[in-house]
């Protein structure tokens, strides 16, 4: 059932993403990359991380892809359909995933991931998850997490400075 | 129980499909949607270890990796608008700029 | 199988079982006389003055941005206030630092004069 489960997601991430990766209209592009982030949100609800189910659906189907959303109305999406879609190193480049493509092949036919777990499910356990995870995430990496603090400052101040030029002008 | 090598093989998949629409596509946006998928690629593939090892340390990894993927996604989408507005482009085989 | 998540996907089943039928039935016994009023794109009625193809301005891109930092932020903030208690005074002292670097950079964006919308 839960094989099932996990095969339904995964047909849907990799057949929203593929749809994703040839759209020539960006909207409709970015819009089947929130459908593939839902479904890797029910993914995660499967391996036990229902925190993080709901972080991708707040932050990247809510927040991340809204941002995306902002900047292609921004720009004009209707001559970019109509221009040449793929760069001139296409088949080069495809040869090159393929082969890597092979190369993970080869790597995850070796096998061998011992010591599986029993994973108790979040919810009516005590701890939860949540709660878990807050205890690990500010003891353990407390370092990162307040490194990610000085990222988010760097990164919204750079992306104002490098798109506030049109109305100070 | 989902074996890992399930979950390793759908982060695998992902990824290529996301690196192969990064260096295939001539549209900077689709390039930075590509990139958002590699980085999910890999979330998938942490949240497998962590469910195979019950070890929470992959789920708190991801939550940085989505966090790195706002700004990252913050300050792309930023240099492609003042691209765009200043010169019009949004293809990346016609910013050569700094190409002699 | 986690028999929590049964009431969720009953749920889900329900709504979009429900959304489904009833859109197949207005589309199965319904009249259609369109006319180029009822055609228009419904704007919560006001009538559209352009089409929604146009260019935005970049100021929804900076409004975006905010909301981007600070919607991390909260996701920082959920598992640290449920585990709170357990965490104790070592977790308030740990969660300054971090309010304080997003304060200043909602500081920043304000002084910059990001937030004003002309």
């Amino acid at each position: 059932m839960e094989l099932a489960f996990f095969y339904l997601f995964a047909a849907g991430i990799v057949g929203a993403s593929l749809l994703m990766v040839t759209r020539a209209n960006v909207i409709h592009a970015a819009l089947l990359l929130v459908l593939a982030f839902l479904f890797m949100a029910g993914l995660f609800v499967l391996a036990g991380a229902e925190f993080l189910a709901g972080v991708q659906i707040l932050i990247y189907a809510g927040g991340i892809m809204v941002l995306y959303l902002f900047s292609i109305m921004l720009m004009n999406v209707g001559v970019a359909v109509r221009l040449r879609q793929w760069h001139r190193q296409s088949v080069l480049a495809l040869a090159a995933a393929v082969l890597l493509g092979a190369e993970v092949w080869a790597v995850l036919g070796r096998g061998g991931y011992p010591g599986a777990k029993a994973w108790g499910w979040g919810l009516g356990q005590t701890p939860g998850n949540v709660e878990a995870l807050g205890e690990v995430l500010y003891t353990k990496f407390l370092f990162p997490f307040e490194v990610a603090s000085i990222l988010l400052l760097a990164a919204m101040i750079g992306a104002i400075v490098l798109a506030k030029r049109e109305i100070t002008r | 129980m989902v074996p890992l090598t399930h979950y390793l093989a759908l982060g695998a998949i992902l990824f290529l499909i996301g690196a192969a629409g990064v260096l295939m596509r001539r549209n900077a946006i689709m390039i930075l949607l590509s990139i958002e998928l590699m980085l999910n690629s890999v979330n998938i593939t942490f949240v497998g270890f962590a469910r195979q090892w019950a070890d929470l340390t992959g789920q708190v990894f991801a939550i940085f990796v989505i966090a790195v993927a706002a700004c990252e996604a913050a300050v792309g989408l930023a240099i492609l608008i003042s691209l765009n507005r200043d010169r019009q482009m949004m293809n990346v085989d016609e910013i050569n700029l700094l190409k002699w | 199988m986690p028999r929590e998540y049964v009431p969720i996907l009953t749920l889900l089943a329900l709504a979009g079982g429900f959304g489904l039928l009833t859109l197949a039935a207005t589309f199965l016994f319904g009249k259609r006389r369109p006319t180029a009023r009822k055609a228009a794109a419904y704007e919560c009625g006001i009538i559209p003055q352009t089409s929604a193809r146009g260019r935005f301005s970049v100021k929804f891109f900076l409004v975006a941005i905010l909301f981007i930092v600070f919607d991390v932020e909260t996701i920082f903030l959920y598992p640290w206030a449920v585990a709170f208690r357990d965490l104790g005074l070592y977790g308030f002292v740990v969660m300054l630092p971090f309010m304080g670097l997003l304060a200043a950079s909602l500081v920043y964006e304000w002084k910059r004069g990001a937030l004003e919308w002309d």
